[in-house]
């Protein structure tokens, strides 16, 4: 029912409607045919009775001028006696006429012209003949005895005639004013029905097709407005259906599309936000190791200093000069991670030589932490970029010291698990609130590091975790806010290595120096 | 009775505490801490006649070592001379309490005659 287009059932709507209107006519037109021939017949009942009346009368004048002249002789009656003989055939035959097509009258019709004819031709002519030309006497007791048995009958036949002819009228009269409440019965059941299928059908336009049409349009009205959630109920048949199935999809895809705008917008904001931070931070970054350099260069240049002070501020300028250097270094690792060419050198390197080394030099950086390493003697052996994976290490090291800024104890374990090398890093410093640990490998995103006087550029992790993913590895944490953090990171071990490791053991103070 | 001038120099990057000692004059004392909580403490110690002070402090931000220096009864008068890499406004910092103003990277000479300036007021 659903599938069937609007149009069509406005179509087969239509032409039942006009079915049944036609119906409802022809139907008032054969009742109306019927009444009309019912009339017609009780005008001819009416019309056959008056006939016979009139032909009575004939007869009877025929009879009593008949009998005036036989009894009295005087031929005054002849002239009225001889017109009413001449109209009688006329009046017989009309008779018959109007008593056609009268089946319940017919026998009585046939005996009474018979009976009518007999009399005239058989008896009426004879006697006057014989009381003309022979003797009256004769003809009165003719007259007397076959005359009045004559009429008698004829009058007789008459009289059942007409009983039965006003029955005949009652009956059609009935039956005419059957007919005719019939007609008009039928004529007001035929209007009500097809007012009410008129009614009916308006109804159903009005609810299939004006009312869906008028919500969509309410309904876009809103979304103009602004409501991008506003759906349409799914109503309505074949074309209105489409209409509101078709409002639903473009709202639907609408609102994906602010959707999509609105979180694109959102992603634009914050890593807008995340640059006018990262500007911040270059500059502060920048302008620690630049004060040192600057300082020290326009101190030498303008006052006189023995050759050990002058020696001493040369080495903190070259050392602030190589911090600029490093973190400009920094910057330009993110790009090249950025840009996908991020160079990874293939070579064996032990985990637990790198873990010493940063060690060591990140426990002269802090008096108040101290750096505890649970590092086994046999090689951790991986495949890849010395540098790089120190650059982890150090900076792993480098957040437990500064995000635990009262100081203490940092634990570093490393063992093989599996075939993979993991190394955790663990401190009681401030922790990671858990609103922000979805963000941390973000760049440039700090925490409220800033905030809290930590230096940074908030590259560090995002660099680390994009150099060990090279490495095939993954990096995480787990920290709880107030408790203190533990990264960790897993690095696949390079397979048979380990051998060799421990027969070249030369190979190791030369990674130690290639920082 | 010793009536040299201490000035206590509170920076995380030695360094710069280095640059500010240099850039005076001989004839001072210094007392220099590497964070804010220390600061707090030397300041309390020594009492000094001027503090030179950075913003960005582990332990303690440099902002909550001056309120707290505002807010202690016997330093509430040592100027404090706030040099930052930040981008604060001088108007903020003298409003918190600051003496002078200085950001990095910075003139050594122009800090010697600030430093000497606000001495002299005192």
């Amino acid at each position: 029912m659903r599938r069937l287009s609007l149009q069509r059932r406005l179509v087969a709507a239509s032409a039942v409607l006009a079915l049944v209107v036609g119906g409802v006519f022809v139907a008032m037109i054969l009742a109306l045919s019927d009444m009309h021939d019912a009339r017609e017949q009780e005008a001819r009942s009416k019309e056959a009775t008056a006939s016979a009346f009139a032909l009575q009368s004939l007869v009877l004048d025929i009879e009593r001028n008949l009998r005036g002249y036989v009894f009295s002789g005087q031929n005054a009656f002849l002239p009225t006696y001889e017109r009413s003989v001449r109209q009688l055939p006329t009046s017989l035959k009309k008779f018959e006429a109007v008593t056609q097509g009268e089946p319940r009258q017919g026998d009585q019709v046939k005996y009474l012209t018979s009976s009518i004819r007999l009399y005239e031709e058989d008896y009426a002519s004879l006697v006057l003949q014989l009381a003309k030309e022979k003797s009256l006497g004769a003809a009165r007791e003719a007259a007397r005895q076959e005359g009045a048995f004559r009429i008698n009958d004829i009058q007789k036949w008459f009289r059942k005639f007409h009983l039965t002819e006003a029955q005949l009228t009652e009956d059609r009269a009935q039956s005419a004013d059957a007919k005719t409440t019939h007609a008009i019965e039928l004529g007001v059941a035929g209007l009500s029905l097809s007012s009410a299928l008129i009614l009916l059908f308006g109804f159903y336009l009005a609810r299939s097709i004006a009312r869906p049409v008028r919500e969509a349009a309410v309904g876009a009205t809103e979304l103009a407005q602004g409501d991008l959630s506003r759906r349409l109920s799914q109503s309505g048949p074949g074309e209105v259906g489409e209409l509101t199935t078709a409002f639903n999809r473009m709202a639907e895809s609408l609102q994906r599309a602010h959707e999509e705008l609105a979180a694109q917008n959102k992603q634009l904001r914050e890593s807008e936000r995340l640059k006018s931070d990262l500007v911040n931070t270059v500059s502060h970054e920048l302008r620690t190791p630049l004060s040192g350099v600057l300082g020290f260069t326009k101190l030498l240049l303008t006052r006189e200093f023995d050759s050990e002070s002058r020696r001493h501020y040369l080495g903190i300028v070259d050392a602030q000069a190589r911090r600029l250097s490093d973190l400009i270094n920094d910057f330009l690792d993110v790009r090249k991670i950025e840009e996908g060419r991020f160079e990874r050198a293939q070579e064996l390197v032990d985990v637990g030589v790198l873990l010493r080394d940063e060690a060591t030099l990140y426990s002269l950086q802090s008096q108040h932490h101290e750096l505890a390493l649970d590092v086994p003697e046999t090689p951790l052996p991986v495949l890849g970029s010395p540098d790089r994976l120190r650059q982890v290490i150090g900076n792993l090291f480098s957040n437990a010291i500064k995000y635990s800024p009262q100081g203490g104890r940092v634990e570093v374990s490393a063992g093989m698990q599996g075939d993979a090398v993991r190394v955790e890093v663990h401190d009681d410093g401030i922790g990671i609130p858990a609103e922000q640990q979805s963000r941390i490998f973000t760049k440039f995103f700090r925490a409220d590091a800033a905030a809290s006087g930590i230096p940074g550029t908030g590259l560090g992790l995002s660099v680390s975790r994009d150099i060990v993913e090279s490495h095939g590895g993954h990096i995480g944490f787990v920290s709880t806010e107030g408790e203190g953090t533990t990264f960790f990171l897993e690095l696949p071990g390079a397979d048979g290595a380990a051998d060799q490791l421990q027969r070249n053991p030369a190979d190791r103070p030369k990674e130690r120096t290639s920082q | 009775m010793d009536n040299r001038k201490t000035i206590l120099i509170c920076d995380d990057e030695p360094a710069l505490r280095e640059l500010i000692r240099a850039s005076l004059d001989e004839g001072y004392l210094f007392a220099e801490a590497s964070d804010g909580l220390t600061a707090l403490e030397l300041a309390r110690e020594v009492e000094p006649d001027i503090v030179v002070l950075d913003l960005m402090l582990p332990r303690l931000g440099g902002l909550e070592v001056l309120a707290r220096l505002r807010a202690d009864e016997h330093l509430r008068d040592v100027p404090v001379l706030v040099i930052t890499a930040w981008n604060e406004t001088r108007e903020d910092v003298i409003a918190a309490g600051a003496a002078e103003f200085t950001s990095k990277p910075f003139d050594p000479d122009a800090l010697k005659a600030s430093i000497e300036r606000l001495l002299e007021a005192a």
